[in-house]
Order: structure tokens, then sequence, then C-alpha cells
């Protein structure tokens, strides 16, 4: 399991094409973890007011949660940014879908994670399709999901910036 | 509460596919300390995102923001009431500020349930491009889909799906996002 640095994905280096197979698990993140602040200061950033990310009695006792949770919102950005650190630096997140299956409260840890299940290669370029999610220190998958990432060959043209969906 | 009464009502049925209008989306002009604040948050210490002598040598030639920091956000205009305030003002227990006038361009109509709690079921989110910094973010919502499911209390509750495109002032497409949401 990794963390990671600015450093680290300054210096990143390009996975390609070719450097991933069917069924291969791509690195993995860890967050957490995960605090009441850690959730609160998503939640002030956004302005998101709901209160069973920040009021701990009115999520336990109103709605009768476990605690206050970690924001969908919050996984949506964090899930495509950990893509995102996949392709870098030249490769591109296209799409990424999952959905909100478990909760993540305070005390979670959180690991992000990819497998490869297909590749194909259209117009030149790397299209990898994954399974994606999100899983807590008990194995729970709270955010299963699937992805479709765009990398460079070796030798081959460069990855397309803004993105350029196939026409196929 | 366990109901037989359908809750995909007619009235819910006809806000499917109401489209809003083009507006500027909720976080403004993508500034250096809102995306200090937004990296912070969801823990992504890419220096893509604020250093530009870095940003300089990659692929992108500048600071980029997250897909994401571009749309969404609940801020509302300094024109409107306090949200806060009126909500809690109007009912004690509110679970958010959603239902307080937001003073906001670009709403869709409310969908018209008795079904007061919300969930984030999932999302489909297509990426192009990233914000900069400077852009102003627009965007479009649209009720793609409402659908009915009935838990295993018998209890009936809708997925509401909308997706919004988010361009910017250039009328470049940054992303598309379809959220859905559990009302019950």
């Amino acid at each position: 399991m990794t963390t990671r640095t600015g450093e680290e994905l300054r210096n990143k280096q390009q996975t390609h094409y070719e450097d991933v197979n069917e069924g291969q698990m791509l690195p993995d993140y860890v967050l957490g973890p995960m605090t009441p602040t850690h959730i609160f200061r998503w939640s002030a950033a956004i302005e998101n007011w709901h209160r069973i990310h920040y009021d701990q009695d009115f999520a336990v006792y109103h709605e009768g949660l476990p605690n206050i949770l970690v924001n969908g919102s919050w996984k949506q950005s964090v899930l495509p940014g950990y893509l995102k650190d996949l392709c870098l630096p030249d490769g591109w997140m296209w799409k990424c879908s999952f959905q909100h299956r478990a909760m993540i409260v305070p005390g979670d840890t959180i690991t992000c994670w990819a497998k490869v299940t297909s590749k194909k290669v259209i117009d030149g370029l790397g299209f990898i399709e994954l399974e994606v999610g999100m899983k807590t220190q008990d194995d729970i998958e709270t955010c299963p999901g699937q992805a479709t990432i765009v990398l460079p060959l070796k030798g081959g043209r460069s990855v397309p910036y803004p993105f350029v969906p196939p026409k196929s | 509460m366990t109901t037989s009464a359908t809750k995909l009502t007619p009235e819910v049925k006809s806000v499917i596919g109401a489209t809003s209008e083009f507006t500027e989306a909720g976080w403004g002009v993508v500034n250096k300390e809102g995306l200090r604040r937004f990296t912070h948050a969801i823990m992504d210490p890419d220096p893509r995102y604020w250093d530009n002598d870095f940003a300089k040598t990659t692929r992108y030639g500048e600071v980029i923001a997250p897909h994401l920091h571009g749309g969404g956000g609940g801020r509302p205009p300094w024109e409107t009431l306090d949200p806060v305030s009126y909500t809690f003002r109007q009912n004690p227990i509110a679970d958010s500020t959603r239902d307080a006038p937001s003073g906001r361009q670009g709403a869709l109509p409310r969908v018209p349930t008795d079904l007061v709690r919300l969930l984030n079921a999932g999302n489909e989110i297509e990426m192009y491009k990233h914000p900069i910094m400077g852009d102003r973010v627009y965007s479009q919502n649209k009720y793609a889909n409402i659908i009915e499911r009935v838990g295993r209390d018998g209890s009936h509750m809708l997925i509401v799906t909308t997706e919004t495109s988010h361009w910017n002032q250039r009328g470049e497409l940054l992303y598309i996002n379809r959220g859905s949401s559990i009302r019950r």
C-alpha cells in the first residue's frame, strides 16, 4: 500500500499502454485515517451544510447513522484524482462512474484501487478499462465503479489535450 | 415507514428533462486561495495545482485545477439572504440548507416530493479539460432521469439523476457529471 507526495507526482514516469495487462492491479493509494476534521474541512471548502457531515448528534440521534459521514462529493473528487495520478504525466482520465455503497466514517482508512479489466487501441491511443473502488481497512467496498483511462503507446502519438474522444 | 403508494407521481415525472439556464457555476472565478482549500481538502499534493514553474514544464503549460473544482459548490451570491439562518428559522431540525432560496440562476425546479431525506447515490463523470486560474466556469443542469425503487422494508424512494455540463468562458467543455441522489 502506498501514499503519495508532491515530489512523487512531480517526477512520475509515464505508464504506457504496453505496461498494463488484463487482470493487473494498478498501484493503490491510501488515505487516512479519516477524522472529523478532514470531513469538516471538505464541507467548509465547498459550503455543503448537510448536517450528517459535521453534526454528530444530528447524524447519530436524528438520522440513525453510526457517525458523521465522509461526503459523496469528496469521494467524487478523490477517486478521479487517484485515477488522474495513474495517468500522469501525459495520459488522461476520461470516464469514471461509481456508486456510493457503504459509509466512510471517522477512523476509517481508505484504499483507492484499480484493476485492469480490458484494453484496446483506438486511433493510436491506449484505452484501458478499469474496475475501481475505495475500500476501508475492513475490506468493505464503499465506492465500486468503472473507469476508462487513456495512455499513450510507446513511441505512439500524444494523448490529445483537451481530450478528444474517439469517434467510434 | 412502510407504504405502497408510488412516489413516482405524474408531478415528479413532469420534471424529467427539465433543463436549467446556462449560468455561471457556484465557484465563481478559479483563484489561488480557493484552489488551495479545495486541493488540501481532497488531499491531492500534485504540484500541477500550485507550482507555477513546474506547471510550465508540463503538457498544460500553466497551473491547472481539478476538474470538479470548477463546478458545483453551494456558494450563494452576495445579494441573497443568509441560507443558514433562513433554513434553521424555518425548521430547527432541517438536515441541510437545500430548501433555502438560493438566489442562484441555473437552479432546477424542486422535485415535487414529500421525501425529505437526501443521499448521494453515485456519479458518472467525463473529463475533457482542466479549469485554469482565472477561468469562469459555466454550467447547465438537467434532470436526466428519475426512477423509483422499493426498499426491503417496502418503503418507496426516488433516484434522481442530474446531468451537469461545465464549460469555461471560452466555451470549451470541461467535464460532465451525472450525479444520482436518493430521496427517501
